[in-house]
Order: C-alpha cells, then sequence, then structure tokens
C-alpha cells in the first residue's frame, strides 16, 4: 500500500504505521495531491479506510450555491460540514484572511463496508490552528 | 519617485503570489482497517 501510494500524483512522502493503523501523507508543495484520489488508491489496494483527516491552509470563500468551502487551490476547494467552528469563519468568507484548519474529510458509517467513492468530500472542521 | 513606485508594484505582486503559494494541503493522516 505504502508503494501504492506513494505513486499517486502529489504525494512526497507516506509513513504507514501497521501497530495502530496510521497512514500519514506527507504531500509535495506543488499542491497537486487529490484526497479522493488518495482514497480511492487506499481501496484499490485493498484496505478499508476508516478515517480520513487533512490539514490545510487556504481561503474561505462561498461556492456558486452559497456553500463555505476552503479553496486550498484555485481549482480545489471543499465544502464545510456544518458545525460551530465553520460558523465563525463565515465572516471571512471572500476576504483574503488564509486560514489553517485540520479537518475530517471522510469518516467510514457504521455498517457500510465500502463508501461510495464518487460522493464529493465534505471537510469536518475539527480545528482552526490560525488565522493570518 | 518611479522606482519607489515600482518598489511598491513588485512588492505587492510579491505578497499575492506568496499567498497563492501558501494555499495547500499541509497534511492528510488516514486512519485504516484490514492492512497486514
Amino acid at each position: 500500500m505504502k508503494q501504492h501510494l506513494g505513486r499517486q500524483s502529489g504525494v512526497q512522502n507516506v509513513e504507514v504505521s501497521l501497530l495502530d493503523g496510521k497512514v500519514d501523507v506527507t504531500p509535495k508543495e506543488d499542491g497537486q495531491i487529490d484526497p479522493a484520489q488518495l482514497l480511492k488508491a487506499t481501496y484499490d489496494s485493498g484496505v478499508t479506510v476508516a478515517e480520513m483527516d487533512m490539514t490545510a491552509r487556504g481561503k474561505i470563500v462561498k461556492d456558486s450555491s452559497g456553500r463555505l468551502t476552503l479553496q486550498v487551490e484555485p481549482n480545489r476547494s471543499f465544502a464545510f460540514a456544518p458545525n460551530d467552528l465553520s460558523k465563525g469563519l463565515e465572516s471571512l468568507a471572500g476576504t483574503p484572511t488564509t486560514v489553517t484548519l485540520r479537518g475530517q474529510l471522510y469518516k467510514k458509517r457504521e455498517g457500510k463496508k465500502k463508501r461510495e467513492l464518487s460522493a464529493p468530500l465534505t471537510l469536518l472542521i475539527l480545528e482552526v490552528q490560525k488565522k493570518e | 519617485m518611479n522606482t519607489k513606485r515600482i518598489a511598491l508594484v513588485l512588492l505587492g505582486c510579491s505578497m499575492v503570489v506568496v499567498s497563492v503559494a501558501q494555499a495547500q494541503i499541509k497534511h492528510l493522516e488516514m486512519r485504516v482497517e484490514g492492512m497486514t
């Protein structure tokens, strides 16, 4: 699995801990990493993903349907799953303020063996680390 | 005067470039099951 993930676009380094079932992925600085693709690649390697967390830096923007998103690249953004932390960022939408967030992109639903990989990932904010 | 204006424009441009370049995914962590 480590080799399979390491070959994915935008991946700098992959660390696998067999003991606690943790996989750490360090992205390259070219910003080409795609978490959805990584999730699919992990499933393709025969492993079930229980949870995926992401730390990312970007700007808060509203998408065409008015949802708050974190824009990490000009063509890549993640819609927020609404919670108290996402509400607190509403005032930053469309401003030049850059935020660093840690959030959950995916969590396996109980009773489901495999997620629908076509479903878009939403970001449940767990921690707002920095506002600049 | 012109030199000062050019310097300010360059400073502004570099700030925009740095701001865009710093927006990125910094780390991903997965908890997986069935790994051997």
